[in-house]
């Protein structure tokens, strides 16, 4: 017997090794024998089950296993997954269209211009946000925090948002202050309409709202051709003294201390934003104040 | 609609491409199980729930896959069965259909008695080699298949196989 291969009448079953091969391998006898048993077991087969009530069966099972399974079938499935789908096209068109995709933000001490699709121009005062929709041509509204000037191209509605109100244009120029607890739109061209609350404005050229702490007042009165910012200048008349001071300190970012008394001071004056001592000068001057600038920042005292 | 031979471009989810996986593999799948564990109505039923799995899945199993899918659960799902009785063998031949003319009555009785004797044979063997025989024999799996299926080496099948044939060699030659 081949001590190699000890499978050998498997291999010969198999077709692997032929008739001569597993003579030599086994007596002639013993060859016989195994051939008349393929040969055999040819002429035999195993029962077949009955195809059709096996499959019948499956079927049944499959059925009550997709009711059970609380109706999901394939086809409810199909029509979820398009609904999702439309769903999810529909809101990514909204999306694309409403949501305030772009947001432009400016640092301390810098100003920053956006030109818009619809050829409008914003300009950003420092440390100040502004954010619109990609589909711009379509829905003319963006959100601010902080200050901008606005030049707006004739055309649909054209919606500043706001914390503090909305103002709505067709084409003008105009400046909107956002910041806490003060609120001011100067209309330098055109007309503009501010509403804020259950208060309405129309602005026209030269035209200015202001509210501190939610109460309104009507400016018409300083003439300039541009928001002084936009020449690096900060311009204020009658203005809280906190507004001030917020607005130094988005031009440097440097904290600034001053007495409480300066609190209800209404500030008249100019500061460049260009120049920190001549601006610390520019504030403490007019309120008869000495000051200290200091690395991290800036004491006014009396 | 058209069955590709090796079932590349066909969906499993289509029930005709599912019904030609099932007419393919059905018995060997359901005898497997009849033998192993020797209970041919859980055989039915347990090879019925392996196709209804192939089927839940079908999505993500080629037809060429199928056999070894099916083989695999039916395995699994039979792991909590216990066998029958060890000593009854519920093993059964029939002849295969063959031409009129050879049905003599000797003839008849002669494959009548011959077919006893492979049974008796057959149903003698240890239960390893028993399985990977009839599965080779008569549910027409290649060596390969069927060590995939029991998860043991094909030198193991094959050997499995030269003893089984051995044994029953002996076993009718005493008789």
């Amino acid at each position: 017997m081949n001590k190699e291969n000890k499978h050998y009448l498997a291999d010969w079953m198999a077709n692997k090794i032929t008739d001569d091969e597993l003579k030599r391998l086994v007596t002639e006898d013993e060859f016989l024998q195994f051939k008349k048993l393929r040969n055999d077991l040819e002429k035999f087969e195993t029962k077949t089950p009955d195809l059709e009530f096996n499959f019948n069966k499956i079927k049944e099972k499959m059925a009550h296993k997709e009711t059970v399974k609380t109706k999901s079938t394939k086809v409810i499935r199909l029509v979820q997954l398009t609904a999702i789908a439309a769903s999810l096209l529909l809101a990514f068109g909204l999306f694309q269209t409403f949501y305030f995709s772009n947001k432009v933000t400016s640092d301390y001490g810098v100003t920053k211009t956006v030109q818009l699709k619809d050829q409008s121009k914003v300009t950003l005062n420092a440390k100040s946000e502004l954010s619109y929709p990609n589909q711009f041509e379509w829905n003319r509204t963006l959100k601010l925090k902080g200050e901008a000037y606005f030049e707006v191209r004739k055309g649909s509605t054209f919606t500043v948002e706001t914390a503090q109100g909305t103002v709505t244009v067709l084409g003008t120029k105009f400046n909107v202050i956002v910041e806490e607890d003060f609120f001011e739109v100067h209309c330098y061209e055109g007309k503009v309409l501010v509403v804020s609350g259950d208060k309405q404005f129309v602005l026209t050229k030269d035209k200015s709202v202001r509210s501190v702490r939610r109460a309104f007042t009507l400016n018409e009165s300083y003439v300039s051709p541009l928001p002084t910012w936009m020449n690096r200048e900060s311009s204020f008349v009658n203005v809280p003294f906190d507004v001030v001071i917020q607005k130094f300190m988005a031009q440097y970012n440097k904290k600034v201390d001053y007495p409480p008394a300066f609190k209800s001071v209404k500030f008249t004056g100019t500061f460049s934003n260009s120049n920190i001592e001549t601006a610390v000068k520019s504030i403490a001057i007019p309120l008869q104040a000495n000051y200290s600038i200091r690395a991290e920042k800036i004491v006014l005292f009396e | 609609m058209t069955l590709s031979k090796d079932g590349a471009a066909d969906c499993l989810c289509e029930e005709a491409v599912f019904k030609s996986v099932f007419e393919l593999n059905f018995k060997a799948v359901r005898n497997f199980l009849a033998y192993r564990y020797k209970n041919s109505e859980s055989a039915d039923d347990m090879a019925q729930n392996a196709f209804v799995i192939l089927w839940e899945n079908c999505g993500s199993i080629k037809p060429v896959q199928a056999k070894q899918f099916l083989f695999t659960t039916a395995i699994r799902l039979s792991l909590n069965v216990i066998k029958h009785n060890k000593v009854v063998s519920n093993f059964e031949l029939q002849s295969r259909p063959k031409n009129a003319n050879s049905e003599s009555p000797e003839f008849l009785l002669e494959e009548a008695e011959l077919k006893k004797q492979l049974e008796k044979a057959i149903s003698a063997l240890p239960e390893k080699q028993r399985e990977v025989f009839i599965m080779s024999r008569f549910e027409d799996l290649t060596y390969n298949e069927i060590a995939t299926v029991l998860g043991v080496s094909v030198k193991a099948v094959e050997k499995r196989m030269h003893l089984a044939l051995q044994s029953i060699r002996k076993i009718l030659a005493a008789v």
